[in-house]
């Protein structure tokens, strides 16, 4: 490749990173601007902590926040272990058509449309729950939060297995010519030097977790309430956008969807930066043990 | 290294190998192999790269277990605590006899962990608590090796800041620590300087009185030093190349 070839496609590379940050902080502008006559006076930190009640003026946002929060929070709970056990019975104990057969399921559900897993649950889950808890309608955070691990567990499965695979053979076969079995050398090496992709795997599913608008629509519920416990009902920030995006696009209670954005925008990126910033932290624990 | 004035005394046998068949994905690596390896003594396995020389080292171990595709027949007998033991039998446990018959890979793998714990490791992998034990035998190992005068003050570093003859020794430390019956070493020094390279097999040399070791070998004057016995792989089959009481000749 020449010189002057090679300046093109640098410059290319570092337009498309460019334009990809641009977007970002685009959209949070966007958002801030459109839904500046609720942030005006120092009413955004009202609009985060108090109830909705837009006949009595009032646009907060406080119970789809903590809706929010217990949904994805809760499915992340199922999701990482369910995920992990996955992965290394993919990557780790399993050889063969056993661990390629399943690698393929897996794969395969990561492109089934989210509308889908909503409908086994409206259909499936909620029945399930209603009967076994003997708790309400069956509509409520359980059910939104089981749905939702089944839904981000595709991703972090592979994201798990790929970190696993990338650990070179040659760490794995030190170990089992050691006298380590296949969990030990899991525990002692694959493990920690999966631990980066591990962090982005968790990092992509929360994203997806806390940003997923339809299975929280279809089976939490939607009551605006603050849960106070997982057999309520609930409603999510981006469920609460759906639900109020039909309203007079002129109107406070259309504003408050942009809170709403705003709200998600800063929630995903301080716990993506408390995830890396623990990553960090463990990881130089990790180095120094 | 060796005395030329010593008798010949036939050591009993350490290894027994009989109709050892190998494949790899399809393809034959070994066939109606059958041998035998003296105890308490070096044995240099030698032959064209590609023949199976490694694949062999792994049959003793069961390493090749842990590989896709493989298929093996045959009988392979280790004399373990002077019990002979068939290392295939349903009862022999793969844990157990890899502790027991240890491996030095080609090129040095240190774990990304610090030196103290590569070393020590085998011992925490086979469930070892006393920490003044493991801390006694990692010194005793590291000084065998000759490796303790330069990392006393930095075990606790990672052990991938070493050089490549001190990772070498390390994992030769890492091998040893069990204190193994049988040593197989896939071409050890090949990645190694001269110095590094000679330090190697002194050690070697040194531990046949207590470990039967098996070596890889492609370095004819490395093979010419140390080894007691060679085996040449040629074309699927290991056969007896020469044996003398001082030096082998190739």
């Amino acid at each position: 490749m020449t010189a002057g070839s090679e300046r093109v496609v640098e410059r290319l590379f570092f337009a498309a990173a460019f334009v990809s940050a641009f977007v970002t902080v685009f959209i949070f502008g966007f958002l801030v601007y459109y839904g500046l006559p609720l942030f005006s006076g120092g009413r955004f930190f009202e609009i985060l902590s108090s109830p909705w009640a837009p006949h009595q003026g009032s646009f907060g946002i406080y119970p789809m926040i903590v809706g929010t929060l217990a949904i994805s929070m809760l499915a992340m709970l199922f999701a990482f272990p369910l995920s992990m056990g996955c992965a290394i019975l993919i990557s780790v104990v399993s050889r063969g058509w056993l661990s390629i057969g399943i690698r393929k399921f897996v794969e395969a559900m990561t492109g089934i449309p989210t509308v889908v897993y909503g409908f086994v649950g409206i259909f499936l889950l909620i029945p399930l729950v209603r009967n076994v808890f003997t708790a309400g309608s069956g509509m409520c955070v359980l059910s939104a939060s089981l749905m939702l691990a089944v839904l981000v567990s595709p991703t972090m499965i592979l994201f798990f297995c790929d970190s696993f695979d990338r650990v070179p053979s040659s760490y794995g076969h030190a170990v089992l010519a050691l006298g380590g079995t296949r969990i030990q050398q899991y525990l002692h090496v694959t493990l920690p030097c999966s631990w980066p992709g591990i962090v982005v795997a968790v990092t992509l599913a929360l994203g997806r977790a806390v940003g997923d608008t339809l299975i929280a629509l279809m089976l939490a519920g939607n009551a605006v309430q603050v849960p106070g416990s997982v057999f309520d009902s609930a409603r999510t920030l981006t469920s609460h956008i759906a639900l109020v995006f039909a309203a007079d696009n002129e109107s406070l209670e259309f504003k408050a969807i942009f809170a709403c954005g705003v709200s998600l925008y800063l929630f995903t990126t301080i716990l993506v930066l408390i995830i890396r910033l623990a990553a960090h932290e463990w990881g130089k624990y990790g180095q120094a043990r | 290294m060796q005395s030329s004035t010593q008798p010949f005394v036939p050591s009993p046998v350490k290894i027994r190998v009989s109709n050892l068949f190998f494949s790899y994905n399809g393809r034959e690596v070994l066939r109606d192999t059958s041998l035998e390896f003296p105890e308490h003594a070096i044995t240099a396995i030698v032959g064209p790269s590609g023949s199976g020389k490694s694949t062999f080292l792994m049959t003793l171990n069961r390493l090749w277990e842990e590989l896709p595709q493989c298929a093996m027949g045959g009988r392979v007998e280790i004399m373990l605590n002077g019990i002979p033991q068939n290392i295939y039998a349903p009862d022999c446990g793969v844990e157990a006899l890899r502790r027991r018959v240890g491996m030095v890979f080609q090129m040095p793998n240190p774990l990304p962990m610090s030196i103290f714990k590569n070393v020590a490791f085998p011992l925490q992998l086979a469930g070892e608590k006393d920490k003044n034990m493991i801390h006694r035998r990692v010194e005793e190992t590291l000084r065998d090796v000759g490796l303790w005068d330069d990392v006393k003050d930095r075990l606790a570093g990672s052990a991938l800041s070493l050089s490549g003859g001190q990772q070498q020794r390390m994992c030769m430390a890492r091998a040893m620590i069990l204190r193994p019956e049988i040593l197989l070493l896939d071409e050890p020094a090949s990645a190694l300087d001269q110095k590094a390279a000679e330090a190697i097999e002194h050690l070697l040399v040194r531990w046949k009185q207590n470990c039967t070791i098996l070596i890889v070998s492609h370095y004819l004057d490395q093979v010419k030093r140390i080894a007691d016995s060679v085996v040449e792989l040629h074309d699927g089959r290991l056969r007896n190349r020469q044996v003398s009481t001082s030096r082998v000749s190739l």
